[in-house]
């Protein structure tokens, strides 16, 4: 099935149509949902901030102008959100050190690591200890797959600001895995 | 050129955002140099991770209670708007409306005499606005008017 043109939903939502803006929801939330679990630190706190994005969304769809992609719209909202929900929370240091240690004695080079079922986890647990800025920029490239300019957007920045947060979250995340494994 | 300035490149290398004279430089000192090529694949293999890393779907019904919300939030605010002026007590809301009502007035009253202020051309004497020059102070057919007439012809009606 085609999905909706982004388009041609907020065209229909700003005529009063309530059913584009579900659409819209329908369309991105399991974006907007991945992106909110590997931003926060306290994963069940990810259905909340999503639902938040999409609250915020709607307030401010009337006035959004397409001068970018909607999805990046969307992604600026989130990143705002969770690092406000970072604010809230503090780092998780137990639950997914536990999967590191136990990923580390049996399989020690990060080669083998990235193998594993486990790579999900372990991605979380090194985003977690991430600063929130960091961790927002390399996850918008490594998962969500943006352009620097997209992410650029997305975070209100500079292009060259975003190659610099990246480049240091690739260091950081290196010398993590490195040092757990 | 120096292992750190080569270290800068790694990330935009894993990005293919080096120039052509930049790829150039990098490779040849990456070849070279063990230490910038373990720093290189292990990058790589960061890179790769999060190649392999799961996307997540939204919880089911997540859609459906974002709505419900939504439609929540906007009923929400019409009470507010209905409560301006059904949840106050009687009392309040008479005297909120004679208040109302007065201020009307007053509008009417100050508008109506400013409009003549400024249009009437002739200003009119108090007698000819209170139609004074048809009031008789004893009617002919009144008890004082036949008191007077009778008092003028000498008793003789």
């Amino acid at each position: 099935m085609k999905l909706p043109d982004d388009t041609d939903l907020v065209t229909r939502f700003k005529d009063g149509d309530l059913s584009a803006f579900e659409q819209v929801v329908l369309k991105y939330q399991d974006r907007i949902y991945t992106l909110c679990r590997y931003m926060l630190y306290n994963a069940e706190d990810a259905p909340d901030a999503a639902q938040d994005v999409f609250l915020k969304a709607y307030g401010g769809l009337k006035a959004y102008r397409p001068d970018a992609s909607l999805y990046t719209w969307l992604y600026r909202i989130t990143v705002n959100t969770c690092l406000d929900y970072g604010k809230k929370s503090r780092p998780e240091h137990c639950a997914d050190t536990s999967a590191f240690d136990n990923l580390a004695s049996s399989q020690p080079s990060p080669e083998r690591l990235y193998q594993s079922k486990e790579t999900g986890r372990l991605i979380e647990g090194c985003l977690r200890k991430l600063p929130g800025k960091l961790r927002a920029a390399i996850v918008l490239k490594e998962i969500e797959g943006l352009s620097y300019e997209e992410i650029a957007h997305a975070l209100g920045t500079s292009v060259g600001t975003v190659k610099s947060r990246i480049s240091r979250a690739r260091e950081e995340m290196r010398r993590r895995l490195q040092k757990d494994a | 050129m120096r292992c750190s300035q080569i270290r800068k490149m790694i990330s935009p290398y894993v990005d293919d955002d080096l120039t052509p004279d930049e790829l150039n430089v990098f490779t040849s000192h990456v070849h070279e140099c063990q230490a910038c090529k373990e720093e290189l694949e292990e990058t790589q293999t960061v890179h790769r991770l999060f190649a392999s890393a799961v996307g997540f779907e939204a919880p089911p019904g997540f859609a459906t209670r974002v709505m419900a919300h939504l439609e929540r939030t906007e009923e929400t605010g019409l009470s507010r708007l209905r409560c301006l002026f059904t949840g106050r007590p009687f009392f309040l809301r008479t005297a909120e409306i004679a208040f109302a009502l007065v201020i009307v007035l007053i509008g009417m009253i100050s508008g109506n005499l400013l409009v003549a202020d400024r249009t009437s051309v002739r200003q009119p004497t108090v007698q000819t606005s209170f139609s004074l020059d048809l009031f008789q102070a004893t009617p002919t057919d009144s008890v004082a008017g036949i008191y007077m007439r009778l008092a003028e012809n000498g008793g003789e009606e």
